[in-house]
């Protein structure tokens, strides 16, 4: 397999874009993207797509995607691996492109949930999710079957509501900066903790912003990386790993086999292992979902997770930090476009351009999990020089 | 001649101590369920269910398949559905043959209780039967309820113009009235009962079996009118009855139709109502929800046979849902139960107690209850009641 690197990166702002359709989104987040393509990027330079979409807002993803972007001859293809969609087009497209298929692709991810009303989204996402007979009736809603995992998390391990209240301050804080989050500013310990309960044990400041929104990166093989940029960001490792899709199939609550499953194929793929990584964009749809993740990709040692938000390791200015960007929590979560948004901030992390720059970083890790706690995504990235210019 | 064997009585836990009130999980049917499942304990011989109601919530398709299930009943019995009111249940008693299973069941004040008849136990003999019409209250088959509003009309040419033709000794019980004019009518201390409807006649026959009291039982609704004679014999009997407590208010969000796939309902339909898991031959291993297999070589087993699950077990992890969710009373709790001894776990909601109040670990039983009413379709399933503490 060829080595394959991101020349380009963009992103629309994560919200709720009433105004803009999807038909909108996409062409603007592909215009971020070509405008951070150092040596300039034509249209025509794209031979394949992967295009991450969960819903299928306005109708038919691929075609929406050809059409909107003006390129009637581009072959697309749609992925959709819920939450783990947009890290899984990342990972087809690696595919693509490191196989000599192609040598340019496109990887775009969007989602536009609020073209859907707030009355009638519960129910339709559910539907996605449940078996039909047996889950979707109990109102087994998105994050009731995170808590599931979390209020066992909690009763195992010696985490506290608090310690699941410094993550939603952390990527709050780190939010503030990124001109591409829903939700920023900051909020204390305290507003966190007495937020109305949405269920237990997650308050309001617990859970993410559904939103819309669309991501874009152009990726090229090694042969023709110096056409678009000399300081590319390689993919060195991508995987993706299942779970069971009912939650009661599942031995151990407290863990995600399906993100173990993932980082062992990525760590394994880019040889390395979960020391090497300076940066990282986790999957912190639910403020538990975080720190159950640090475990799960190696970070932490098993139920430790609390000790790394106790001592700020994982805010910018600490060892590791998670979530630069403000995470899903305070970025916002368009399933399809979240994977590949992460990847633009790392991305602009690892060239050391990012709003809340880590110093230094060399390695960058983006991981997704979802579907529910079914399928997870990890994609391992490397910078060209240390992450400067 | 009918003997009663055993008497399964059932109140929800909600609502006032003599008039409660069903959840929102609960209906005619999980009513009837949980007080034939309590006649059924004495486990005799059942050969048909008949069931007596005015709350029937299907009045087309029919109730009968999952009565049955949830009663653990074969599907080749012949259940009689029946529209009525305190005296139709008693005559169903009359009349019935050994290894019937009768149950009334009501919805206002919310209550069912159930008999099985047998070749021998407590003894009732028919004594009277009056059919007459005073429509003081009426409901149509739209459920349009119109109320005549005259109390004393009903009292005066209903109950005791029809007692009076009924030629009947004074009553030991009447069921189907407020206990106050029970007692005026009866000799002794009649037992007050929770119901005024179908289930009605049956806690009365409880209630005679429980003092030890023999003589005339008479149900009435409205003027008509039924008796019988309860001589010796003993029945078994098996009370759920817990103390009453209010139901929760919570908030119920309008406007929401919760799909339903009939496709599905019907492939889940026996496990689900009947809580089975699937088991291959020559593997003990049960899978719930049942489900094909492929073997190593990708050979396909599909021939599984289903198994009935414990009904007891113990909560793994619980979440309780505040937030509102459209079509649903929240806050509600949903809890991931291990089931005792078999290795299998089920994805549940909490029933007969508080939403937030279950813990990890807490102990329970499941039962059947009407998890959602999606697209006008009643959908039943399992709930997880924990055990109530000491």
């Amino acid at each position: 397999m060829r080595k394959v690197a991101i020349v380009g990166a963009g992103m629309t702002a994560f919200g709720e874009h009433f105004a803009l359709g999807i038909k909108d989104l996409l062409p603007m987040a592909f215009a971020d993207c070509a405008k951070s393509v150092d040596k300039g990027l034509a249209k025509s330079d794209i031979q394949g797509a992967w295009f991450g979409a969960m819903g299928t807002a306005d109708g038919f993803p691929s075609g929406i995607l050809a059409d909107s972007l003006g390129l009637p001859d581009l072959p697309v293809t749609r992925v959709e691996n819920s939450c783990a969609t947009g890290n899984d087009a990342v990972r087809n497209a690696l595919f693509g492109v490191a196989s000599g298929a192609f040598d340019v692709a496109l990887v775009m991810g969007a989602d536009k949930l609020r073209d859907t009303t707030s009355k009638d989204m519960l129910w339709k996402w559910e539907a996605m999710a449940r078996d039909m007979a047996w889950d979707y009736p109990l109102g087994l809603v998105s994050p009731a079957g995170f808590a599931l995992h979390v209020r066992r998390y909690m009763h195992e391990s010696p985490t506290t509501r608090e310690h699941l209240a410094m993550v939603a301050v952390k990527n709050h804080r780190h939010g503030v900066n990124n001109p591409k989050a829903r939700l920023r500013f900051e909020i204390t310990l305290e507003q966190a903790l007495e937020a109305p309960t949405i269920v237990t044990p997650f308050g309001l400041y617990d859970c993410a912003p559904q939103s819309d929104g669309a991501a874009a990166l152009v990726i090229a093989a090694e042969d023709v990386v110096e056409r678009f940029t000399d300081r590319p960001v390689w993919i060195r490792g991508v995987g993706l790993g299942l779970d069971s899709v009912m939650h009661q199939h599942k031995p151990d609550m407290t863990t995600f086999p399906a993100t173990t499953r993932a980082a062992k194929q990525a760590f394994a793929m880019a040889g390395m292992t979960p020391a090497d990584v300076d940066v990282s964009e986790v999957h912190d749809f639910f403020t538990g979902i975080e720190l159950i993740s640090y475990e799960d990709l190696g970070f932490a040692e098993r139920f430790g997770g609390y000790k790394l938000v106790e001592a700020e390791v994982t805010s910018v200015g600490g060892a590791l930090p998670v979530n630069p960007s403000g995470g899903l929590k305070a970025k916002g979560h368009p399933p399809g476009a979240t994977g590949v948004a992460q990847c633009v901030e790392l991305f602009a992390q690892l060239r050391g351009e990012a709003v809340n720059q880590v110093d230094g970083a060399r390695v960058g890790l983006a991981h997704n999990i979802g579907g529910p706690t079914a399928v997870a995504a990890v994609t391992l990235l490397e910078g060209s020089a240390h992450g400067a210019r | 001649m009918p003997y009663v064997a055993s008497i399964g009585t059932y109140l929800p836990c909600w609502g006032a101590p003599q008039h409660r009130v069903p959840g929102d999980d609960e209906d005619a049917i999980t009513l009837a369920v949980e007080a034939g499942r309590a006649a059924l304990i004495a486990s005799g011989a059942v050969e048909r269910v008949v069931l007596v109601s005015r709350d029937m919530p299907l009045l087309e398709s029919s109730n009968a398949a999952v009565l049955l299930a949830g009663l653990g009943l074969d599907p080749e019995l012949e259940v009689d559905e029946r529209l009525g009111g305190a005296p139709a249940t008693l005559d169903a008693v009359s009349s019935a043959r050994p290894r019937t299973l009768i149950i009334g069941t009501d919805l206002d004040p919310a209550g069912a209780a159930a008999i099985l008849t047998a070749e021998r136990g407590l003894q009732v003999r028919t004594a009277a039967r009056v059919a007459r019409s005073l429509p003081v209250r009426t409901r149509n088959a739209t459920g349009d309820v119109h109320d005549y509003g005259d109390p004393r009309l009903l009292h005066e040419r209903g109950l005791v113009a029809s007692l009076a033709a009924a030629w009947l000794d004074t009553p030991s019980a009447v069921a189907g009235v407020e206990h106050e004019r029970a007692v005026e009518l009866c000799i002794g201390a009649p037992p007050p009962l929770p119901t005024t409807g179908a289930s009605a006649s049956l806690f009365a026959l409880a209630g005679m079996a429980d003092a030890g009291t023999t003589g005339p039982l008479v149900a009435v609704e409205q003027a008509s009118l039924s008796g019988v004679t309860v001589s010796g014999g003993v029945a078994e009997l098996h009370r759920r009855e817990p103390p009453a407590r209010p139901a929760p208010a919570g908030t119920y969000l309008e406007g929401a139709d919760i799909p339903i796939s009939l496709a599905a309902y019907e492939r889940a339909f026996e496990a689900k109502t009947r809580w089975e898991a699937g088991r291959f031959a020559a593997s003990d291993e049960l899978d719930f929800p049942p489900r094909y297999r492929l073997a190593e070589d990708g050979a396909l087993a599909s021939d599984y046979e289903l198994i009935p699950l414990p009904r007891t077990g113990t909560v793994y992890t619980e979440t309780t849902v505040h937030m509102p969710v459209p079509g649903l009373r929240t806050p509600y709790s949903l809890v991931i139960v291990e089931l005792d001894g078999v290795g299998v776990r089920a994805l549940v909601k909490v029933t007969g107690a508080e939403a937030g109040t279950v813990d990890i670990g807490a102990r329970g039983r499941l039962a059947l209850r009407r998890v959602a009413v999606r697209s006008g379709v009643p959908d039943y399933g399992y709930m997880f009641e924990p055990e109530r503490a000491a």
